[in-house]
């Protein structure tokens, strides 16, 4: 019989000064060597379910809890976190929040450290899971030298320097492009299949869960909805879409194939599986691809944005812009794509002169952003940052909302008009006495464009702003940019999450290595796959997959590739 | 009534249990990890000098604003340690703002366990004895010596010493409950004012103690507490205003997000 390495018996959480349970009744077995993905949307209890693994919930949390968890034989309510944490590896879904020390070495020898293991077996697993991990060669580097996805691999690593029997991540690549999540991915399964290590990771990475995990468990408001493996799970689409989950395109395409032609054929889940089904199925229904046009964005007049020859330099020489040339008219939305560390966020921080170029200029209405204030420019053009925590820091929405409107010497009068239309707009004038830190993450990046819409700007730049969203607020988020692009402000947005734009953006721009390497109508630049490559971007499986049918018809969404499948008459 | 309790829930089927932190993740109640993070900032504010310290040719830091405010989030014993961990680590990395190394690390430790002892009620009342113990023997050395000893005047000692004696009076008097209740307040407004009276108090008998130490060595003449008399208050009115922004905006979030309270934090 496989060993159980995690039980739950009808468990139950409640945070402190909350009404509504975290957990409810929540039984599970998780076995030894298993794979297995937590999925749902923000707020299902993914986060809380992690942090019970080691305790963390309840013990360090505190709150009421009901029914019992046995870790590694272990009930966590009589062992110590401490004790637990031997047991349990535990990554974060930022692991800036757990990388203390000085040097990747460091690093990893912390937690043994701590937990008072013998120099010399501290010596000899740092060497092995610095080599699983690839980290090797990068031990005297301070951690903020490296990138996203090798800093996760060092949050990985020093879990793994425990060597637990059970590895549980949080999210653990919401923050990367899809190259860095296909590596910690990667990463994972090796040390699952290679070292028989358990892993529990919550994730909405649903394409890369299909590909590597066993089994997954569904969640919704605290309460386990399903468990199955991938291809039984992501096959229920209309069941993940109540429960606001994404599954992978592949399975949206089939399940709405089936829709269309009355047969309910076999779902494969993966991008491989569904490409050889497609070529089996193709011959069985008549096709008919639409035909979408290439588009010509070309506008005259000054633009809004105009970039010329612009390189940026770090102080510590690093090159994040070389000789970047753009121009962004008014009303266009515009996407910016490429990998983590292309200079997308250097790029748009220099239209708002939050950044100064080393050489080159940036024009805004055709004036230089050296002759324009930060402040003139804070008027004109809202700036969403990465991490919208890193914008709030007052007490309430409302005030959060306000601050900037006072700051710039407008009436008592005009501050509450326009804080109170900007909160509506945004759907928060029910948050309004709440502290913005209170609320979650989606909610958070709300508050921060609710502040820059008060502005009433002509432009809003978003940076990632649909990062560690679950679909449904990255739909949100996104629905109001549309409705912004609408209202006939310029939207530029950042993001790698590629399949998320094709119904927003009309224009995308790719950097890769500080240069401009694409700069194309949505659709035209999603089939640019071998330019896409270079820049370390994966399109939507969607187009992928439509290349088996027509590679000219430029498809790019499950409903348009679906949309050519008809019944043989 | 425990939090939470009194919430209808839909009945979990399963056996409630009781919610306790095993091992020794807590001192005094307070985590660890809190009173490492705070000592941390005060060991960052120790390097932002506030004002000048006469006759020394250093500054004070600006993590005397804070002193009050750890004890209040950590309770006494919790509070004391982070603010004499923090302070000994700032008087190695920052060397400018202390002007002796000893009274700095006791001034702070004894203002975390003042304004901790703030936090417990009819428990460990011997905490606050000890305190006044400590805070009237400070001022009658600082004082008495000025006087007796150094032949300055009375009135300019007292003008000169006026945080002091204030605060002292205030920590005797009922006020020091007032303002541990305006603190623990709801609204925001009340905790401000409890905070900006309450690190007067607390922050004025820091002062004294490492005042008591260094003026050991100082010894400053009359004339130098007549030129004091004036800037001294207004000094440590900043350093009040120091306390409540940062006070403020720390126990707003802190009740906001709802991570676990220490057992005698006030907020």
């Amino acid at each position: 019989m496989t060993e159980i390495v995690a039980k739950f018996d009808s468990v139950s959480y409640l945070y402190p000064r909350s009404s509504k349970l975290a957990l409810r009744d929540v039984s599970l077995e998780i076995k030894k060597g298993e794979f297995v993905g937590l999925i749902g949307p923000s707020g299902a209890g993914k986060t809380t379910l992690c942090l019970t693994f080691n305790g963390i919930v309840p013990q360090f949390y505190g709150g009421r809890f009901w029914g019992k968890i046995v870790i590694a034989g272990m009930d966590s309510l009589e062992v110590s976190i401490h004790d637990l944490a031997r047991r349990v590896g535990m990554v974060f879904e930022d692991p800036e929040t757990q990388i203390t020390a000085t040097s990747v070495e460091a690093e990893v020898a912390f937690a043994l450290e701590n937990l008072g293991v013998p120099r010399e077996e501290i010596e000899v697993r740092i060497v092995e899971v610095l080599k699983i991990l690839r980290l090797e060669g990068m031990e005297d580097k301070h951690p903020h030298e490296l990138s996203g996805g090798q800093k996760q691999r060092l949050a990985i690593a020093s879990a793994l320097a425990l060597q637990p029997e059970l590895l549980v991540l949080d999210e653990p690549t919401s923050q990367l492009d899809t190259l860095g999540q296909q590596e910690i991915f990667a990463a994972l399964h090796a040390l699952n299949q290679k070292l028989g290590i358990t892993v529990v990771i919550a994730s909405h990475a649903s394409e890369a869960l299909a590909d590597y995990a066993d089994r997954l468990i569904l969640l919704a408001d605290g309460e386990v909805i399903a468990s199955g493996r991938p291809n039984e799970l992501y096959s229920q689409v209309p069941l993940l879409e109540t429960c606001g989950v994404r599954p992978p395109q592949v399975s949206q395409i089939f399940h709405l194939i089936a829709s269309r032609v009355g047969q309910p054929a076999a779902f494969p889940v993966t991008l491989n599986a569904g490409i050889a089904h497609f070529r089996d199925i193709c011959e069985h229904y008549r096709l008919a691809c639409p035909k979408f046009a290439a588009l010509d964005l070309k506008k005259t007049g000054t633009p809004l944005f105009s970039v010329q020859e612009l390189c940026y330099r770090y102080p510590d020489g690093t090159e994040a812009l070389r000789g970047v040339s753009l121009d962004i008219h008014r009303g266009e939305y515009v996407l910016v794509a490429g990998h983590n560390g292309a200079g997308k966020s250097t790029l748009v921080k220099h239209f708002l002169s939050l950044s100064h170029p080393t050489s080159g200029k940036v024009l805004v209405d055709g004036v230089s952003t050296d002759r324009l204030s930060v402040s003139a420019l804070a008027r004109r053009i809202g700036y969403v940052a990465q991490n919208p925590d890193n914008q709030i820091f007052n007490a309430t929405v409302w005030e959060e909302v306000a601050f900037s409107l006072r700051v710039l010497g407008y009436s008592d009068a005009d501050v509450q008009c326009r804080v109170k239309d900007s909160l509506a707009t945004l759907d928060l004038l029910e948050q309004r006495d709440l502290h913005p830190l209170s609320l979650p993450r989606s909610d958070r990046v709300r508050v921060v464009v609710a502040a820059a819409l008060a502005l009433q700007p002509e432009a809003i730049v978003f940076d990632e702003p649909t990062t560690a969203q679950d679909y449904r607020g990255a739909k949100v988020i996104l629905e109001l940019s549309r409705t912004l692009h609408a209202l006939g402000k310029t939207v530029v947005v950042i993001t790698h999450q590629l399949y998320l734009m094709p119904s927003y953006a009309e224009r995308m721009i790719v950097l890769g290595g500080g240069k401009i390497v694409l700069d194309a109508p949505l659709r035209q630049a999603f089939h640019a796959l071998e330019t896409l490559r270079t820049a370390s971007l994966v399109p939507p499986q969607a187009v992928l997959l439509s290349r088996v049918l027509d590679p000219e018809a430029l498809l790019v969404t499950p409903d348009e590739v679906a949309a050519c499948f008809f019944p043989n008459d | 009534m425990a939090i939470g309790e009194g919430v209808r829930l839909d009945t979990p089927s399963g056996e409630e249990r009781e919610v306790k932190a095993v091992g020794g993740t807590t001192i005094d109640g307070a985590p660890i990890a809190y009173v490492v993070a705070l000592a941390a900032v005060v060991t960052v504010l120790a390097f932002i000098p506030l004002s000048v310290v006469i006759g020394s040719g250093k500054s004070f830091p600006m993590s005397q604003g804070i002193y009050p405010l750890v004890g209040w989030l950590l309770g006494p014993v919790a509070g004391a340690l982070a603010n004499g961990i923090g302070s000994l680590a700032g008087v190695f990395l920052a060397p400018h703002t202390s002007t002796m190394p000893i009274a700095t690390v006791f001034g702070a430790a004894a203002g975390g366990l003042a304004s901790g002892s703030m936090c417990v009620r009819d428990t460990r009342r011997s905490l606050r004895v000890v305190s006044v113990v400590v805070f009237v023997l400070a001022y009658s050395l600082y004082a008495g010596r000025a006087v007796l000893q150094n032949g300055a005047s009375l009135w300019a000692v007292l003008l000169g010493s006026l945080i002091n004696w204030s605060a002292l009076l205030l920590f005797l008097l009922p006020t020091r409950t007032y303002f541990a209740r305006w603190i623990g307040d709801q609204d925001l407004r009340k905790v401000a004012m409890g905070l900006f009276g309450g690190t007067w108090m607390i922050a004025g008998l820091v002062h004294l103690c490492t005042s008591a130490i260094i003026y050991f060595v100082l010894n400053w003449p009359n004339a130098v507490w007549v030129s004091i008399a004036p800037f001294a208050p207004f000094e440590h009115a900043v350093r009040c205003l120091v306390g409540t922004v940062i006070g403020t905006g720390v126990i707003a979030g802190l009740r906001a997000i709802g991570l676990v309270k220490p057992t005698y934090a006030l907020y």
